[in-house]
């Protein structure tokens, strides 16, 4: 049981990590991207299709990146070139691609919301002999798939990159200074729609999770949200994303928990306001403390 | 370049481009949906007359259309209310949700009232819960300066697991199996105005509001001050105007009117709270307040045409193979163009010349 | 070949030829020429409103001249930005510190020309040798690791002079370095600029403070009203005589008083506030304005006076002391009660807070009157009334437009002021707090304006006028109070000094 739980929680995190990640180096570099959800959607459409056409996960994997990372960039664009509000933008593109994803399944294949393809190919499971057997670490180790081995490889490197790269360096100082990093010779601009493409082929690739790693099938609501959930895990973290992926896992713990406790006399749909609710407190002790020390201050 | 021509270049915008400013962002989503139609292999024209005659063809087609704007005007209007005090208020479709229960909660809780009490004690139940529903982040904006797009946002998603919470356990009909309240007594329901079409006496109230938004907007004291305010908060403040209670006030009021929109639905349409129970009508209430530009009558007509395309899907696909879906392409597409700096492409393209 | 020595031009670095920049009515920067030698240290005197940071902005590339030329190695050069000046060895540290917060000062010294490995790695040890070698030259020694927002400021400002050396920028634009800094990092900065410049460097030093001007220069170039005054050598310059071409002749034709000064309007007793970083500002300020009397604050910017306005307004905070206007005890009061009360406050920066420039001039002009009866009743504004106050109001203090309903914005810059100063005259109020009432604004509107304030002084009212154009308070003051360092230094009533005299008071001297 407790096993389960643990596998589940591990399964569900993958997602709304990759997602998570990628919409913190947007916001790094100076765009909080609320359309997250709308590149998952199109990664998560767009996996399913190639897998089924090649028959190879890598292959899908790559439309899914690819899908998403073009969102981003059409986002980025409406952002960086036409100075448009980001927020506004996100909120359209989640309604626009969300609308284009149906359109698209309802023109192309004739159906309604869902798809389901023959011959997808699914994402692999590693299963580690021996470390499979033991309790818990077993749960936690063993029998995912590559995306999940990827999503968590990418947190050290995402510190790595942030702290010790150039470009990681040039995105911080852009999203922290444009104006200064534009007098020293940066384009602002283009860095942030780097970061935004790259948010889009992380949510890309978390919608394949869902797609091909999770379910086998795409759901128009596939997504559930998730794309608001890594954002909230990147609120909650602060940018920071060992902080970032502990609360992408805990909401990975929340998801296993409630659909575990479905029919137990455990609401579920409390359980899912909490991510949430997190955020506000988190936002409000920040504001406070902000506060507080300025009172200090002076 | 020669030298003594090197004055900053400031840009002279043509007069025609301001009295245009509105219809360029829908041009541009009709011609963005135009390509998907086209890639689907439809005409587009064809598509957008079709939805026309759908939409406005016949007395009962308009007043499918006025019904379906009637939540948008309200969801317009209270996006735009916050709109006008600075404050960006995206948690609109939060407070449909809980005011629609609100209003369905005493609709069928107090059953024994005459209808001359029942209706408007639901609406004032709906309109007080969705102006609480404000409350804390609008206290949060004003008195700490925390970012109320994000908590506006979050709400969202709270209310809509908060009510469906409420729906499966609490409040679920008795021997219902899905996420649905029992239903409201009669006496609860807002009349009809021309059955068998589902306008009713919301579109009334909605309209009302809108009068009042524009009096308000343009005759009150107050409604001068929230003006001035979200144009420039430091000219207010030194005037005297109290912003941050201002702020206040004004989140307070879009989530009135936002659980009002919830509660109209719920009395109007649904006859009860389900799960699911808005199709998103607070975030197309965003590219409502934004294409009308604030103003009553452009809240009017944005509302009217995104009723218009939301009536007119649903029915098209009766008649044609067009997917429903080229209405949300629309929607979303206005939403991006109409806060994009549309002139920077003309701009740019003068300056390559 | 030719020799350095037979092109003379050659030996002016960065300079300005006939540089002449015009906002609407008025001339930022009229035909200004200075030549900063290679390897000198070049000061720019000037007052605020001299017309200093125009000319900063446009050796920056930021903005454009309308007429005249940049010089650079002494050929007329354009920059199209900060960028491309920047990559011509021109930099400049910036007076609100450009660095990037969340980054450590290793990092933002190395920013956009990081040494990288071939993977795209930041070479941390080379950056940190670099780091050194700079740190040896400044003569300082600095915690590499520290985030931006830990380092104290004087850290700050050197690394961003090591910064424009880092990227290897041979011209130093310092605009006011030493505004943030105690008098001993102040002398460590004079040092180092010193040091720099015997390396072959060259320094623009942009300042008001003479003192650090004369230990510092070589060149002295004074500005004022957007004009060369004099550049001459540091040899031949000294204390007095910069602070008279700084001040100029002044053509002040005092008005005189109709009536006697009547009761206290304002009473300041033992006020004590901090300015925005939290520094003390004021300490124990005194201060009374009388009815019927202008009482003009001179001053340097930023020695007390925002915050004596933040005090009188109630739009800052105040750590002690009383404030009463007309005997009746406003500290604790909001500036809406306080308006109520018989407060006005005209702000000195009209186009963020003396107006709403998108909003039409009508309203701006009842914007703070809209509840009185005359105009709303019930919450309700009185249209017509409103149409017929405002077009009176405006007719009177001659606002040129087209219509009240067009945009204040569209209005020029004099225009525009004068609906600010009609809208706080209107209704008579007790006392006015008038801060820089002419700035940007046209000769005509100047007068105008001095007229309004003076009519209204005659017909009983209390001025109390903060202002940087020393012309303008010894023209409608009745008292001048002269702040340093937030403390009073001297008080001068009308027509008793000479200006050299409040010069020297503004400047920190003991009242003789």
């Amino acid at each position: 049981m407790i096993d389960n739980i643990i596998h589940a929680a591990v399964v569900m995190t993958t997602p709304v990590l990759l997602a998570a990640l990628g919409g913190l180096i947007n916001r790094v570099g100076g765009i909080v991207n609320i359309g997250l959800d709308s590149m998952m959607l199109a990664g998560a459409l767009f996996g399913l299709i190639v897998a089924s056409m090649t028959g190879s996960w890598p292959v899908a994997l790559l439309a899914a990146a690819a899908a998403g990372g073009v969102v981003g960039l059409a986002m980025s664009l409406a952002v960086t070139r036409l100075q448009a509000n980001e927020i506004i933008v996100g909120l359209g593109f989640l309604v626009a691609v969300a609308g284009l994803v149906r359109f698209f399944l309802s023109a192309a294949y004739g159906s309604s919301g869902t798809l389901s393809l023959p011959d997808v190919a699914r994402l692999p499971r590693i299963d580690i002999p021996l470390v499979a057997d033991i309790p818990v670490l077993g749960a936690i180790l063993s029998g995912h798939d590559p995306l999940t081995w990827a999503a968590w490889a990418m947190v050290p490197v995402t510190v790595w990159f942030l702290a010790r790269t150039r470009l990681g360096l040039r995105l911080r100082a852009v999203g922290a200074a444009p104006q200064a990093a534009r007098a020293l010779g940066l384009n602002p601009l283009m860095l942030r729609d780097l970061s935004t493409v790259y948010a889009g082929i992380m949510s890309g690739l978390a919608g394949a999770s869902l797609s091909i790693g999770v379910v086998g099938i795409f759901n128009e609501g596939i997504t559930a949200g998730r794309g608001f959930i890594a954002l909230a895990a990147f609120y909650f973290g602060r940018n920071r994303p060992w902080a970032t992926a502990a609360c992408a896992l805990l909401f990975g713990f929340f998801d296993a928990f409630q659909i575990r406790m479905q029919g137990r006399g455990v609401p579920a749909e409390l359980v899912q306001t909490l991510p949430y609710l997190m955020v506000i407190v988190v936002l409000t002790a920040v504001a406070l403390a902000g506060r507080r020390a300025k009172a200090r201050r002076a | 370049m020669s030298d003594h021509a090197v004055g900053t270049p400031s840009f002279e915008r043509p007069a025609w481009l301001g009295m245009l400013e509105p219809l360029g962002p829908l041009v541009a989503a009709f011609v963005v949906a135009g390509l998907v139609l086209l890639a689907a292999g439809h005409n587009p024209l064809e598509v957008y007359m079709l939805l026309a005659t759908e939409a406005f063809g016949s007395s009962r087609r308009i007043a499918a259309t006025l019904s379906a704007a009637t939540p948008l005007i309200l969801t317009g209007l209270a996006t735009a209310v916050a709109f006008r005090a600075g404050a960006f208020n995206v948690g609109v479709e939060g407070c449909i949700f809980v005011g629609g229960l609100a209003a369905a909660y005493v609709g069928f809780t107090f059953a024994g009232l005459p209808a001359a009490l029942l209706l408007p004690f639901a609406l004032v139940a709906a309109v007080v819960v969705g102006s609480l529903w404000m409350l804390v982040p609008g206290l949060l904006k004003a008195r700490l300066d925390v970012d109320e797009v994000v908590t506006t946002l979050m709400l969202n998603f709270i209310a809509i697991s908060l009510t469906a919470w409420l729906v499966n356990g609490p409040l679920l009909a008795p021997g219902s199996a899905n996420s649905a309240t029992p239903m409201i007594a009669e006496a609860a329901r807002l009349p009809k105005l021309m059955p068998p079409s589902t306008l009713n006496a919301g579109f009334l109230i909605a309209i009302a509001l809108l009068g009042l938004y524009a009096l308000w907007g343009n005759r009150t004291a107050l409604g001068f001050e929230t003006r001035i305010a979200g144009m420039n908060p430091r000219f207010a403040t030194a005037s005297g105007i109290d912003v941050p209670m201002l702020v206040i006030k004004m989140m307070l009021l879009s989530g009135a009117i936002g659980g009002l929109a919830g509660g109209i639905h719920a009395l109007g349409n649904v006859g009860r709270f389900v799960a699911g129970f808005s199709p998103g009508y607070g975030f197309t209430g965003i590219a409502v307040a934004l294409l009308g530009r604030g103003s009553a009558l452009g809240i009017f007509l944005a509302a009217l045409l995104f009723g218009a395309l939301a009536n007119a899907g649903a029915t098209i696909q009766f008649f044609s193979d067009v997917p429903i879906e080229i209405v949300d392409i629309l929607q979303g597409t206005v939403m991006v163009f109409a806060v994009a700096q549309l002139g920077r492409l003309i701009v740019r393209r003068r300056k390559a010349a | 070949m030719q020799l350095a020595e037979t092109t003379p031009d050659r030996t002016v670095r960065l300079g300005a030829q006939g540089v002449t920049r015009r906002f609407g009515p008025v001339l930022a920067n009229d035909a200004i020429d200075f030549r900063a030698l290679r390897g000198t240290v070049h000061a720019i005197v000037g007052g605020n409103g001299a017309g200093k940071s125009t000319l900063m902005r446009i050796l920056q590339g930021v903005d454009r001249p309308d007429s005249g030329v940049i010089l650079l190695d002494g050929a007329p050069a354009i920059f199209a930005g900060p960028a491309d000046a920047f990559a011509r060895g021109v930099g400049m540290v910036h007076q609100e510190f450009m660095l990037a917060p969340g980054l450590t000062l290793l990092e933002n010294l190395v920013l956009a020309a990081e040494p990288v490995d071939g993977f795209g790695r930041i070479d941390r040890t080379a950056a940190l040798a670099k780091a050194r070698a700079l740190e040896a030259l400044a003569g300082v020694s600095l915690d590499w690791d520290t985030p931006v927002e830990n380092a104290p400021v004087h850290v700050r400002q050197i690394v961003e002079i090591l910064r424009l050396l880092y990227r290897g920028a041979d011209v130093l634009i310092l605009d006011e370095p030493t505004a943030v800094l105690a008098p001993a990092q102040v002398r460590e900065l004079i040092a180092l600029l010193r040091k720099l410049r015997d390396e072959g460097r060259t320094i623009l030093f942009i300042s008001h403070k003479l003192d650090e001007v004369l230990a510092v220069a070589d060149e002295i170039t004074v500005i004022r009203n957007g004009r060369v005054v004099a550049s001459l050598p540091r040899s031949s310059a000294s204390r007095d005589s910069l602070a008279e071409m700084m001040i100029g002749e002044v053509l002040a034709r005092p008005q005189p008083r109709a009536a006697a000064a009547g009761a206290p309007m304002l009473q300041v007793t033992g006020l004590s506030a901090r300015d925005l970083r939290g520094h003390a500002a004021l300490t124990k300020f005194d201060l009374t304005v009388r009815a019927g009397e202008i009482v003009g604050i001179a001053g340097v910017a930023g020695n007390g006076q925002d915050e004596i306005v933040a005090a009188a307004t109630g739009l800052g905070r105040i750590d002690a002391g009383s404030i009463r206007l007309d005997g009746i005890e406003i500290a604790g009061l909001t500036l809406a009660q306080r308006r109520s009360l018989g407060l006005a406050y005209l702000s000195p920066d009209r186009a963020a807070e003396g107006l709403c420039l998108a909003a039409p001039i009508a309203e701006n002009a009842i914007a703070g009157h809209h509840r009185k009866p005359e105009l709303c009743s019930h919450g309700v504004l009185r249209r017509k009334a409103i149409a017929r106050h405002v077009a009176a109001l405006l007719d009177r203090y001659s606002v040129k437009r087209a219509s009240d309903r067009q945009p204040a914005g569209s209005l020029s810059g004099g225009n525009q002021q004068r609906v600010a100063v009609a809208r706080e005259l209107d209704g008579e109020p007790k006392l006015l707090v008038a801060c820089q009432p002419t700035r940007g604004v046209d000769i005509r509107g100047i007068d105008f304006i001095h007229r309004c304030l003076i009519d209204y002084r005659d017909r009983g009212g209390a001025v109390l006028l903060v202002s940087e154009e020393l012309e303008e308070l010894v023209t409608l003051s009745d008292r001048i109070v002269v702040v340093y360092g937030g403390r009073i230094t001297g008080e001068v009533a009308r027509g008793t000094a000479g200006l050299e005299e409040i010069g020297r008071l503004m400047l920190g001297g003991k009242a003789a």
